[in-house]
């Protein structure tokens, strides 16, 4: 590479992204690539701040997966089942998900998270009813809900449209859809990782038309598989695609692969710099999209605090109970008490805000003593838990 | 301009006492404030009344029995002062007519408490339990006369001088605890009730006893003698009286039996005292648990004028981007501005900037690495300090205390080297059984046997074994050297700032004296690292003063190879407070330091405690060397810390952050570029855990 010839090129693209252009695939492709990692980091930052200032977000959720038997076979997950009678396989009742809810009523939990493998023996209505069962209890919960790759996988087995799908379950309680399943849309490595799944083009209808009935959406990338770092921005572009379409996404959640106990161990995983550099060029190339969330179950709360300081300004923190990565061997703890994630913010130079799933502000940190703000007693000090070294949290 | 308030003082009346206060009785000599108040108006008193005047608020300064401080853990003890003894310390005795074990009753002396706590301790590990009387200073010696032979006293003071000329049978305490511990004994010390004394005060307390010692020993003697043959002229039976022993006896005492120093070795030998005396169920600690160690709390010592210096100078505006342009240009930057970036770098200019310095440094892409392992040859150690969570008392009875055998290093250092590691990383815990001798043994031994360099023993060890051979360290290093030692590791720095150390360890090494032996250690040629645990709730001035330090001495040495930080790792330690050990932390003290020390060519990550991925993403914050593939670890790991990693997977994150991975030596020559046999090196779980 031509040292001078690099930077003169870096220079170009950081006047693009200060004047507000869109990014082009070779753009994104040369960040990846490009040697001078803070540089990236703090043009990324540059732009955060821009738009967030020091605001670094975060929502009390937790997740509820009501099955895991799946009739796809991705090779990167390590939770799907695939029969039902397979060891450890589950599906629960309707009882069982309403327990989930029962067991966190005085708790100021304002999201409810839910992902399923994609059952073949289960009624549409277990999926309308889950959602019955949650609003009935709690009706001002938010529940967001079912991956676009359900969603399709819903209108195929029970011989509905996308919107007919989509209009059924918003009727049940559903008020927002994870990003997820999205995985890598470039079709040669989705062929290699995800085969019988939803296809990029499936996943990208379905969300757009949750936009349309003005459902509002995440939307994701799994990154450190097959791809090439080609396909990594090929797909941030397409999302940027609908987006300036649509306007419907509300947050960009890169996910990095997890190597272990599922069929892609032999992957070396991804690494520190590695996801830096995805959050800042994500940052850099989807200028439409207003958050980018580090999801520290996945990468580690120390890169996740890093990684503020690179382009994320959401931090997907109180996670209660998250059955899909642990089983893949994630080295962290499976919640942060808001005490530990105030404090991990503070100490990286950030405000924390609490939002809800829209992002309108729920409380804003004043600095006051970080005790008195913690109100959530049940989730368990990092400490406490016990599962690695974590010196401050 | 220093102004304050007089200090009422408390101090022991006995000879050996007087060096410490005799400059402060005399209106020539006084101390005082720039406005002419003396800083002390003293009163004499025995031991005993001393602590009680100070707990009862009659003074603010005392000479108190160490054993009185126990029950006033808000004292502070002045630091660097005490009254104490290695061997025999001639005024602290037992006498009887007939053996002590023998004996039905002891007479206590009621002027003391340190002794005659010392004496229930010896009593208690004899397995003896004679009925113990207090009788009032002055009476013992009369009683044991009178009980034919049946008791003996405890006789503390001027008056034990010549009683063992006198008895038939004697036990010099001092000397009887030597025998049991080899360590020095620790009778009285300066007290202060909280937040009275400042620096000033310190200073002029060291300045006093320095003074009294070096040029009045002798007229302290001789007045000492003159005021006994007056009190005798005046005496009714001089039968009982303290025998009148010649001058120069009293100044051999004062300069040579009696120790009025607070050094490492007498702050080891104090809290051994007291641990035993606790575990012996003789004294209780209020506010203290079983587990929690004891600890002494200092008064402060004089801000450093560097700091003073930077202070001033930070009053008037500094400007961020000239400053970071050139640090990144390899210019130094001084203290102040140190500490300006320290409080307002952001982190990503921070690193920038360390990222173009490192990049000046090591143009060639090259990020380095050693096999070497990390052999912990011992956890006996008289520190206790509180953040460390591998030690074990030497007084611990519960069996999990070793000293490695030849056997088991010579596996693991087989083992070292089939895995192609080159260097055994030695260090341990503060064993007062492991003299000199043993170390040239082990070191000759391992030369013959191994083709392993010996990166051995932190300042903290070098200094401790100075001390129990009496010898002075460079003589220590010296010969550590001539039998194989090739360079130190740069542990037990934590943060080189005392304010901190007399918090989290304060029977450890001062800062002084951690940079003596690193400077003695250069100078005979011998290479070392240098390190930093943060997360003691120290501010940017510690953090900074820390690497001055360090930047001080390479200026005078060029010894330091390399610098390394870490977060302090807390799981599980007595150490009870909360600060940022954040990654985001580490990042940019660890940029800072590829800034601030200019001087020094290497900086490595700590992995370990950070984790693989932190590890990576610092090469990119200014840092040039990945550590070691660390085989065995086993002090941060017993706190937390618990990654290991292969060559092949520290390779993999070398290149991943974009650098050509290269194995090196201590000394950071590159090996070539095959790999050895053995080339993949284990993680400890696949070998034999150490004996830990």
């Amino acid at each position: 590479m031509n040292a001078h010839k690099d930077t003169a090129r870096f220079a170009t693209i950081a006047a693009k992204v200060r004047a507000e252009q869109p990014l082009d695939l070779d753009d994104g492709v040369f960040l990846y690539r490009y040697p001078d990692l803070l540089a990236i980091g703090a043009l990324a930052n540059e732009r955060r701040e821009a738009l967030h200032g020091d605001k670094t977000f975060f929502n009390v959720n937790f997740h509820i997966n009501p099955t895991n038997v799946c009739v796809a076979d991705c090779k990167f997950c390590s939770f799907a089942r695939l029969e039902p009678d397979a060891p450890a396989a589950y599906t629960m009742s309707i009882d069982e998900v309403r327990q989930k809810l029962v067991e966190r009523m005085d708790q100021p939990v304002t999201e409810v998270h839910i992902v399923n493998g994609l059952h073949h023996d289960l009624d549409f209505d277990y999926y309308k009813d889950c959602l019955r069962a949650l609003k009935a209890l709690r009706p001002d919960i938010h529940l967001k809900a079912y991956t676009a790759v359900e969603i399709h996988y819903f209108a195929q087995k029970y011989g509905l449209s996308y919107e007919q799908v989509l209009t059924e379950l918003r009727d049940a309680g559903l008020d927002s859809m994870p990003g997820g399943g999205a995985e890598i849309f470039a079709e040669r490595a989705r062929r290699k990782i995800c085969r019988g799944k939803a296809e990029a083009e499936d996943w990208l209808e379905v969300h757009r038309t949750a936009h349309r009935l003005g459902i509002r959406t995440n939307c994701t990338m799994l990154y450190g598989t097959v791809e090439t770092l080609e396909e990594r921005v090929d797909h941030m572009l397409r999302l940027r695609e609908l987006q300036a379409e649509t306007g419907g996404f509300q947050t960009f959640i890169p996910l990095a692969f997890h190597a272990d106990n599922n069929d892609l161990a032999k992957l070396p995983p991804p690494t520190g710099v590695d996801n830096l550099r995805t959050y800042a060029v994500a940052r850099l190339m989807l200028h439409n999209i207003a958050h980018i969330k580090a999801y520290w179950i996945m990468i580690g709360i120390k890169t996740a605090q890093i990684a503020l300081s690179f382009g994320v300004d959401d931090l997907d923190g109180t996670v209660q109970e998250e059955k899909i990565y642990h089983m893949a061997g994630a080295e962290t703890p499976q919640a942060l008490s808001r005490v530990d994630l105030v404090r991990l913010i503070r100490e990286a130079g950030r405000v924390a805000v609490e939002r809800d799933t829209l992002y309108n502000e729920r409380w804003v940190d004043d600095g006051a003593a970080l005790e008195g703000i913690r109100i959530d007693a049940s989730l368990p000090f990092s400490s406490e838990a016990g599962r690695v070294s974590l010196p401050v949290l | 301009m220093t102004t304050g308030k007089t200090i009422r003082v408390r101090a022991v009346s006995f000879l050996n006492g007087r060096p410490l206060y005799h400059t402060l009785a005399d209106p020539k000599h006084t101390p005082r404030y720039d406005d002419g108040t003396p800083m002390f108006e003293l009163v004499e008193a025995l031991p005993a009344d001393c602590a009680a005047a100070l707990a009862a608020g009659e003074c603010e300064l005392g000479l108190v029995p160490v054993a009185s401080y126990v029950a006033h853990p808000e004292w502070e003890v002045v630091p660097g002062i005490g009254i104490g003894c290695r061997g025999p310390v001639e005024t602290v005795i037992v006498c009887a007519d007939r053996p002590i074990e023998e004996v039905e009753t002891i007479y206590l002396d009621g002027a003391s408490r340190s002794s005659a706590l010392l004496l229930r301790l010896l009593l208690h590990e004899r397995g003896l339990s004679p009925k113990l009387e207090r009788v009032a200073h002055g009476r013992g010696e009369g009683l044991v006369h009178a009980s034919k032979g049946r008791a003996a006293a405890l006789i503390i003071g001027d008056a034990a001088f010549g009683l063992q000329a006198r008895f038939a049978h004697t036990w010099d305490l001092g000397a009887k605890w030597f025998e049991a511990t080899g360590l020095p004994m620790v009778f009285a010390f300066w007290a202060a009730r909280p937040g009275v004394l400042g620096p000033e005060h310190v200073e002029a307390l060291q300045r006093a006893r320095d003074r009294s010692l070096g040029k009045y020993a002798e007229a302290i003697a001789k007045q000492y003698r003159d005021e006994l043959i007056a009190r005798l002229d005046e005496q009714q039976d001089p039968a009982d009286a303290e025998p009148v022993l010649p001058e120069t006896r009293y100044a051999d005492y004062l300069r040579k039996t009696i120790r009025y120093g607070l050094e490492t070795q007498q702050r080891e030998g104090l809290v051994e005292y007291l641990a035993r005396c606790r575990a012996a169920g003789l004294i209780e600690i209020p506010g203290l648990d079983d587990e929690d160690q004891i600890h002494v709390k200092f008064v402060g010592t004089a801000t450093p004028e560097a700091l003073v210096a930077a202070r001033a100078r930070r009053a008037a505006p500094l400007d961020l981007d000239e400053i970071l342009a050139r640090a990144e240009a390899g210019g130094r930057i001084d203290l102040a501005e140190g500490i300006f970036l320290y409080e307002n770098a952001p982190l990503m200019r921070l690193g920038e900037a360390a990222d173009r310095r490192r990049q000046a440094l090591h143009d060639h892409g090259v990020v380095t690495y050693i096999i070497d392992r990390n052999v912990n040859y011992t956890n006996y150690c008289v520190t206790r300090c509180k953040f460390c969570n591998f030690y074990v008392p030497p007084t611990d009875k519960t069996g999990r205390g070793y000293v490695l055998s030849k056997d088991q290093l010579a596996e693991k250092f087989r083992e070292t080297e089939a895995l192609g590691g080159i260097q055994i990383l030695l260090q341990g815990g503060l064993n007062p059984d492991l003299g000199l001798d043993y170390y040239e043994d082990l070191f000759r031994w391992t030369k013959r046997n191994f083709s392993l360099r010996l990166h051995a023993l932190s300042p903290t060890e070098i200094i401790h074994i100075a001390q129990i051979e009496e010898l002075p360290v460079i003589e220590v290093l010296r010969r550590l050297q001539a039998a194989g030692m090739d360079s130190l590791p740069g542990g037990g720095a934590e943060i080189l700032d005392d304010e901190i150390r007399n918090r989290i360890s304060p029977f450890k090494n001062s800062t002084d004296e951690w940079l003596a032996v690193m400077r003695a250690a250069h100078e005979l040629g011998m290479r070392s690292s240098a390190t930093m645990v943060f997360g003691f709730q120290e501010t940017a001035e510690h953090i900074l003063m820390h690497l001055d330090r360090l930047r001080g001495l390479q200026d005078e040495t060029g010894g330091f190879t390399a610098f390394i930080a870490w977060p302090f790792q807390a799981d599980g330690t007595r150490l009870k407070l909360r600060d940022d050990t954040s990654a985001f932390r580490y990042l940019r003290v660890q940029a800072l330091a590829r800034l601030y020390l200019d001087n020094i060519d290497n900086i490595q990550v700590s992995w370990p405690t950070l984790g693989p991925e932190i590890g990576e993403i610092a090469l990119r914050f200014g840092a040039n060397d990945f550590g070691s593939v660390m085989i065995e670890e086993n002090v941060v790991s017993t706190a937390g810390a618990h990654f290991m990693m292969t060559a092949k997977q520290i390779e993999q994150h070398i290149r991943l952050a974009g650098f050509e991975p290269r194995r090196r030596t201590m000394t950071y020559t590159l090996l070539p570029r095959s790999p050895g046999p053995g080339e993949q090196a284990a993680s400890s779980s696949s070998l034999s855990p150490s004996a830990a």
